[in-house]
């Protein structure tokens, strides 16, 4: 990753002299805004393309903004009414801004939007704490059953995919979904820390952002929401425990309302382009998330259709009033 | 605040005073009838209505007390204030809103807030005031957008640079 | 002993000449951004961290600090000189700092504030290499019941703020609290006194009412007086330096401020505001000079600005023991690391000490060179309010409002920012005081949350509260800090009547 061990003062005059030469204009310089405070999903989808965009060349400079707030949004208010026409503006997005913006009754949508890539996909986790009598999934179903408020779920914001989750995993074990006991927390640094300490029953998040704690110890992953069971983990899926809970948090990058077709297929070759870079096939493998790309149109068509699947599940639990 | 004060002879009613406690008043009510817009989404505990209704109770209680100090003259001394340097300052700061929402960019509206609240502070050479700020500002552009790569609104001026 | 030897190892890394010069340059570029008001340390770490990615691992990692240190200064800096604190946290510090600086010691508040900086972030860089593992075993034991409570701590503090008419404090504190309602919920995602309007979704940003309120609303307040006295500020009365007075009265001030800003930066929610806000109370409780407290004590300085450096190195233990990212500074740190394909969490200390380590001696030698660049520059800094009243106030109008139209350059960010001068300026006029303004909104959202998350918790008995030893023992100490000067006053009536 260092490959260029150029001096300070030599990147500085570097700098300035393509900023002057209209012949480096090929190299994008990009906004990429991740709707989310540091540290979470939104944010670290952010930096790695940021990071994969300037190793591979693709772009010259990546600035990423956070504009954190109830799902993303705010981001995308910001986003859209902000970046309208900007041919050099990126946003990330993903699952938990559709549930977001259904739920705040949001002005601006995701169909303001220019959609433009699939990203990543990632699988979901249920953990508790490692001196929790629960031990497999079935024993949460069961203290699900006997009193749903007092088991309190830790996950991120309201409406997002993992208050989705909870409430799918209620339904799915026989327990009235609209009755569970979920706690939002800003960042996924507070939820796990309220989960460490035990003052929640179970903690909802993506795979990857609790693996670390998983393997040390510290936590106990009881079920994932794949199809099949990760390869080279031994921890089961929901589905082979007897539960139908299959879902994934879907990652995506969209470009602002009101660009030019021309700037659209710029934006997509470029992200089409870091895709199928190394530096980003790298990021993908350290960081445990699937390649799930999916571009142009597509997209445009998944995007419509998760959009009308996550406001009906939302509806159907009573998270949105119908 | 000590007891042992000798009572003060009344003193007149502050008309400003009043206009606080009622000012207090009418963001008491517009938190209440905010508040009442908000379904209460939440099973289990306090929902999002409650928070706005006690800050509401307290800003009524503080109207009331502030309206008590008024009615009492209770208010510290002011000297008298010198409206036009004020406006001049504010609109300095309108100019430079207007510059920047119709994109003429950071240089032209910094510079016009430093010439108009350069005035308000009783300079009266513009000219050589317009010079500073404009030179001032293009270097601060400079240093700021292009050595350390922070984005500043760019407007005429910027795309001549 | 490991730690010891791991520790020297990382130092002989971070000495190199290379390293020294690479550290000097992060600091310089660090306080170029970090005076911008509205731009705090995680900003400017996350402007310039592209520029740390061309260096070589250990280059990267001192410069990173070095900006890092840096842009915390430069917040300080211009809460000091110009009463703009470039940050939530330099807030207490621009209180006494400012005054002081208006009565020709500005000197003495710069020089107290980067040795207090220095100090702290020193003690606390040992105790990040002592006590992270015990420390944040008590941290994961804070759950929302507790962090409530050390609200209500805090809440109490503010008192310290109020000038002398409570209901006058209480009325600028209820203003921040109604601010701080503003946007999204955070449990529910409804928008509160929004209004429809999209950019209020967001909620009111601290550092846009604090530069508006203080900065904005100063300008404004002055002008509209100059027809009585010209203000004449003279940049240097006295010494320039530190007296031994100073010293004397700063050095306490720095270890108390440490005290505070370390244990509550390590807590996964504690954040660096509320330390500086009890440091700066502590403080004016204990000081010898009580009368000097509002016109410019030195010790209103030290110690919060020795708790705002100890508390950032505080985040540090979460986030190198559990990965746990707890503020915007500390996910930038993160970043820092990604750039080697590493996480911090449970196994960083025992995978990549010599990592760890390094980033411990780095923010070390980091927090030197800061010293060194900027003792020198003091007497610099201060001629800075020798220019001539229209440019310095006009001067101070373009910083304040750069900032802004950097981090946002929105049409109703900068009438917000312009509302809350008009603010400042009516307060000023009519003697509320400004600091708990913004208290208020800092303070208000998280009180507001954590309780909301602790009742649904305990499923609405508010008897949780009383049931956390942790919190049961905050709200003791609060119910104390409330009640103390008041018997305290009772007592000494009585002991003035016996005599």
């Amino acid at each position: 990753m260092f490959r260029f061990p150029a001096r300070l003062v030599g990147a500085a005059v570097a700098l300035t002299l393509a900023a002057a030469n209209p012949g480096f204009a090929q190299q994008l310089e990009l906004k990429l805004m991740a709707p989310a405070a540091p540290g979470g999903g939104w944010d670290q989808t952010a930096r790695s393309m940021q990071q994969a965009l300037v190793a591979s060349g693709v772009a010259r400079s990546v600035q990423v903004t956070n504009v954190p707030g109830a799902g993303g949004s705010v981001g995308i208010a910001q986003f859209v009414n902000g970046a309208k026409g900007d041919g050099n503006h990126l946003m990330v997005n993903g699952f938990v801004m559709v549930g977001a913006l259904a739920m705040n009754k949001s002005p601006v949508t995701l169909e303001q939007v220019t959609p433009i890539a699939r990203l990543t996909e990632e699988i979901q986790v249920i953990v508790v704490p490692a001196n929790s009598p629960i031990k497999t999934a079935q024993d949460l179903a069961a203290a699900v059953k006997a009193d749903i408020a007092k088991v309190t779920f830790a996950g991120g914001s309201a409406g997002g995919v993992d208050h989705v989750m909870a409430a799918l995993f209620a339904g799915a074990v026989g327990a009235e979904a609209k009755k569970i006991n979920y706690i939002p927390f800003s960042g996924g640094g507070e939820s796990l820390a309220a989960i460490l300490g035990g003052k929640v029953t179970a903690g909802i998040s993506g795979l990857s952002e609790y693996e670390g704690q998983i393997k040390s110890g510290k936590l106990r992953a009881i079920g994932v929401t794949s199809e099949k069971r990760i390869a080279g983990s031994d921890v089961p899926t929901f589905k082979e425990q007897g539960i139908d809970l299959v879902i994934a948090n879907w990652r995506s990058v969209v470009a602002p309302p009101g660009i030019t077709p021309e700037q659209r297929k710029t934006l997509s070759d470029a992200v089409e382009k870091m895709v199928k870079s190394d530096a980003w096939k790298e990021i993908l493998k350290q960081k445990g998330w699937e390649d799930a790309y999916l571009g142009g149109d597509a997209f445009a068509d998944f995007l419509k259709k998760e959009t009308a699947r996550v406001t009906d599940v939302l509806k159907s639990v009573g998270l949105v009033k119908s | 605040m000590t007891s042992g004060d000798p009572v003060q002879p009344p003193r007149r009613v502050d008309r400003a005073g009043l206009v606080i406690a009622a000012s207090l008043a009418v963001l008491a009510a517009v938190l209440v009838w905010d508040a009442r817009g908000l379904q209460s989404a939440a099973m289990y505990g306090m929902g999002p209505e409650a928070m706005p209704v006690v800050v509401a109770c307290g800003l009524a209680l503080l109207a009331i007390g502030n309206f008590i100090d008024a009615l009492r003259g209770n208010l510290p001394a002011r000297e008298s204030a010198d409206p036009v340097p004020v406006v001049l300052v504010l609109v300095g700061l309108a100019l430079l809103i207007a510059i920047i929402g119709f994109g003429g960019g950071f240089i032209l509206a910094t510079s016009a807030l430093f010439v108009t609240t350069s005035a308000a502070f009783g300079r009266r050479a513009i000219l050589i005031d317009a010079i500073i700020a404009l030179v001032m500002s293009t270097l601060i552009y400079l240093a700021f957008d292009r050595l350390l790569t922070l984005s500043l609104p760019a407007g005429p001026l910027e795309r001549l640079l | 002993m490991d730690t010891f030897a791991a520790l020297a190892h990382g130092m002989a890394v971070a000495v190199q000449p290379m390293n020294l010069l690479y550290a000097l340059i992060g600091v310089f570029l660090g306080t170029a951004v970090g005076v911008l008001p509205g731009i705090g340390p995680a900003l400017t770490v996350a402007l310039l961290l592209p520029v740390t990615y061309k260096l070589d691992p250990g280059g990267s990692l001192i410069m990173f600090a070095g900006i890092y240190y840096g842009g915390m200064y430069g917040g300080s800096t211009t809460a000091i000189l110009i009463n703009t604190p470039g940050e939530s946290a330099s807030m207490a510090t621009a209180l006494e700092g400012n005054k002081m600086a208006k009565a020709g010691r500005g000197g003495p508040a710069l020089a107290t504030s980067a040795i207090g900086s220095f100090v702290a972030g020193t003690i606390a860089t040992i105790g990040l290499a002592f006590l992270a593992p015990w420390l944040v075993d008590v941290a994961v034991r804070f759950g929302p019941e507790d962090y409530f409570a050390l609200m209500c701590v805090a809440f109490v503090t503010v008192s310290a703020t109020f000038g002398d008419s409570p209901i006058r404090g209480l009325t600028s504190l209820f203003i921040g609290l109604t601010l701080g309602l503003v946007g999204i919920d955070k449990l529910t995602g409804q928008a509160r006194l929004a209004f429809g309007v999209p950019e209020l979704l967001d909620g009111v940003e601290v550092t846009t009412l604090a530069v508006g309120l203080f900065a904005v609303g100063e300008a404004l307040y002055v002008a509209s007086r100059r027809h009585h006295t010209e203000e004449k500020l003279e940049p240097v009365r006295g010494s320039l330096w530190m007296t031994k007075e100073d010293w004397k009265r700063s050095w306490k001030p720095w270890l108390r401020g440490t005290m505070f800003g370390f244990p509550i930066g390590a807590l996964p929610a504690g954040g660096a505001e509320i330390p500086t806000f009890l440091s700066y109370s502590t403080e004016k409780r204990l000081t010898k000079h009580p009368e000097e407290f509002g016109k410019g004590a030195i010790e209103g300085v030290a110690g919060p600005e020795a708790a705002n450096n100890a508390s950032a190195a505080g985040t540090l233990v979460p986030l190198l023991t559990l990965g746990l990212p707890t503020s915007a500074t500390a996910a930038m740190m993160l970043a820092g690391f990604q750039q080697y394909g590493l996480n911090p969490g449970p196994l960083l200390f025992a995978e990549r000490p010599d990592l760890v380590w390094g980033l411990i001696a780095s923010l070390f030698i980091a927090n030197m060179m800061l010293l060194v660049l900027n003792l020198p520059l003091v007497g610099l800094w201060v001629r800075l309010l020798a220019i001539p009243q229209p440019w310095l106030y006009a001067g101070i109008l373009v910083f304040a409002t750069m900032g802004t139209i950097a981090a946002k350059p929105s049409v109703v960010e900068l009438s917000m920012l312009a509302g809350f001068g008009v603010l400042g300026f009516l307060m000023r006029r009519f003697d509320f005081p400004i600091a708990p303004v913004v208290v208020g909104l800092i303070l208000g959202p998280i009180a507001e949350s954590q309780l909301r998350r602790a009742l649904a918790i305990s499923l609405g008995d508010p008897m949780t509260l009383l049931q956390s030893p942790i919190s049961a023992t905050l709200l003791g100490i609060a119910l104390i800090a409330l009640v103390a000067p008041f018997v305290l006053k009772g007592l000494g009536r009585f002991k003035a009547n016996e005599d």
